[in-house]
């Protein structure tokens, strides 16, 4: 900023320098040229009979003094020209000569308004160097200080923004504020820490889900032998049935847990070109026996040409659930209409309205009370994946129809 | 069938000697990476089952072993680590199927039976239950030499119940066997349901007898007398 400063002081002293003399060269000029006219007009007058010229500018008054002689004096005075009729300002040197013992009083004239002209050219230029340099500090200042805060805006933007699952590092930016650099400083050993004890938790979680599988494993495998032995009765293939239900529905639900820790731990890095409608046919073939037993009609409206960029897996899942999602909360003779386009993908499905917030869909764990036995991990998982890829999902519910909607661009 | 089953949790290595010797394989049991080594070089074996996690070492590096010595023998890997790189990996290397814990008995057999079809008859060949004839590479199934036209899933779902014929088969270990992991399958519960009635009804259709059995709230059992 001081830099900035200098450079314009110098260049506008330089500039200064520059046209101040270009303004006393006019002057000079000026006054040569009248000097030249009334030369010329000198010379004519000798060489005619005319009335001899009167030179205002070197005009000398020169009168007898019979007064007491004033002492010299400088004054400003009016004098008449009469080639412009008009008076003008001079400037005027009056002082007495004593010749032979007689007084004479000398008046000598100095037009000033060659001179006023220069001194207001003057002022004008020094005014406006001095805006100008004004002008230069205060942008130059303005500037500088939102550079300062910029700083700090786009911290109150990173904080506001911050995810601690997200998986880019959290910078800030440099500032020669000390105070901001402080709080910066503050800012990222905070957030350093809150991230460590969030991994640390969920790799607690990760090991712990993990762990849980082997224990589920032998449970179940002794459940599976249990069921075997076949000398049991009814009763206690109840008590059975009832137990190993319950540990089948923990190991998926662990599994599924893993799944979504894993989506959000974006372990599922390699995405390729998938096609949707492929993999959605595949699918309803392999429920077409189920389609078929609930009557359902289904209406294909997707364009088979149409890839998304994503990992194959993932897609699976994501395609999967929706497509049980629709036939799990359809009624028999109902439809399910399959729409495709190369920015959305479309789903729907007749059904009765629902009684909940749509926003609690895609809530874990909720599940509706027509299907007890499901997880309510379902649209979760599909929330997660299409988050992960920045897809928005959408419910919808118009003319009886459930919609769920990916827009695979982001929005 | 020759198994060896390598896994460091003796109570579900217990489990599966016992399901597996129950279908009459001769199964062997260790429970580290070191004595696996040692019975690989010393006895043949017609499959492996393995887990990843070992005490002393890496389930997939014991496959790795069996490649370079060029045995032949089936791989199928359990393990907990359910994670897509640690599947590719696996089947990449050589095995033949990675099954997730907790998995059920019964899909394993299911497996087992697939890879013993493999190796005695290098795929060729029928399975034959009384009227019933199944030909897998085909895909294709015969009651009373009639072909009877079976969906994907239903035709998976018999050959399911045929490597486990006389078990009690959970709908939880159908739903994963016939769909995998990861999907909500609580209603997988009516698709079995579903299949289950179409493939009985196609079945008596051609005059076969009705082997399946509801065992209620549990599952099926296919029972041959």
């Amino acid at each position: 900023m001081l830099a900035i400063s200098l450079f314009v002081f110098l260049i506008g002293i330089v500039a200064f320098y520059y046209f101040l003399r270009q303004q006393v060269d006019q002057n000079i000029n000026l006054e040569l040229k009248k000097r030249e006219i009334s030369l010329n007009k000198e010379f004519d007058a000798l060489h005619s009979s005319a009335k001899p010229y009167v030179n205002l500018n070197d005009t000398v008054i020169i009168t007898t003094l019979n007064q007491p002689r004033p002492a010299e004096n400088f004054t400003d005075t009016l004098l008449f020209n009469p080639e412009t009729h008009q008076y003008a300002l001079y400037r005027q040197l009056g002082f007495v000569k004593t010749i032979h013992n007689q007084d004479f009083y000398i008046q000598i004239f100095k037009p000033l308004e060659e001179t006023d002209r220069l001194i207001i050219r003057i002022v004008i230029l020094m005014n406006l160097l001095v805006i100008m340099i004004i002008v230069t500090l205060i942008i130059a200042n303005r500037h500088s200080s939102r550079q300062d805060w910029k700083v700090f805006y786009d911290t109150l933007t990173k904080i506001k923004n911050y995810d601690v699952n997200s998986h880019e590092e959290f910078l800030l930016q440099q500032s020669d504020i000390k105070e901001f650099e402080d709080l910066n400083r503050v800012l990222l050993t905070m957030t350093e820490r809150i991230k460590n004890d969030y991994l640390n938790l969920k790799e607690y979680i990760e090991n712990a889900s993990h762990e849980i599988q082997t224990p589920l494993a032998i449970i179940n495998s002794k459940m599976d032998l249990l069921l075997q032995s076949g000398d049991m009765k009814e009763n206690q293939y109840k008590l059975v049935a009832d137990a190993y239900e319950a540990s089948n529905r923990l190991s998926r639900l662990n599994k599924t847990l893993i799944l979504l820790a894993k989506i959000e731990n974006r372990q599922f890095p390699e995405s390729k070109p998938v096609n949707p409608s492929i993999m959605i046919n595949n699918q309803l073939e392999s429920l077409e026996d189920l389609i078929h037993s609930k009557k359902i009609k289904v209406i294909n409206r997707m364009d088979s040409e149409v890839t998304v960029l994503m990992n194959p897996y993932l897609a699976e899942i994501l395609l999967v659930n929706l497509i049980k999602n629709a036939l799990r909360h359809n009624i028999p003779g109902g439809e399910l209409i399959l729409e495709l386009s190369s920015s959305t993908f479309r789903i729907s499905n007749s059904g009765p309205a629902l009684q909940l917030e749509p926003e609690m869909l895609f809530k874990r764990f909720h599940t509706s009370s027509s299907s007890p036995e499901s997880l309510g991990l379902g649209l979760s998982i599909v929330e997660k994946i299409c988050t992960m890829y920045g897809f928005k999902v959408n419910y919808s519910y118009q003319n009886n129809m459930h919609v769920m909607q990916v827009d695979f661009h982001k929005a | 069938m020759k198994i060896l089953i390598v896994e460091d949790e003796k109570p579900l290595s217990d489990s599966m000697v016992e399901y597996l010797s129950d279908e009459g394989h001769l199964c062997e049991a260790t429970y580290n990476y070191f004595e696996a080594t040692e019975k690989i070089g010393m006895y043949q074996y017609d499959c492996i089952v393995v887990d990843i996690n070992l005490p002393d070492g890496n389930g997939l590096d014991l496959i790795r072993l069996i490649k370079k010595q060029a045995i032949t023998l089936g791989i199928i890997i359990i393990s907990a680590l359910n994670s897509l790189e640690n599947r590719i990996e696996g089947l990449e290397i050589g095995a033949d199927h990675y099954l997730t814990k907790p998995f059920h008995l019964a899909e394993l057999n299911a497996h087992l039976k697939s890879i013993n079809r493999r190796i005695s008859f290098g795929g060729s060949n029928q399975i034959i239950i009384n009227e019933i004839r199944l030909i897998p590479d085909e895909h294709k199934a015969f009651v009373h030499d009639q072909e009877i036209i079976l969906t994907k899933k239903e035709y998976e779902l018999l050959l399911f119940f045929i490597s486990n014929k006389n078990k009690v088969i959970t709908k939880a270990g159908l739903a994963e066997y016939l769909w995998g992991d990861y999907m909500d399958l609580a209603d997988s519960y009516d698709f079995i349901y579903t299949h289950i009635k179409n493939l009985r009804r196609k079945l008596l259709k051609k005059g076969c007898e009705d082997y399946i059995k509801t065992i209620y709230g549990l599952g099926y059992k296919f029972e041959l007398n």
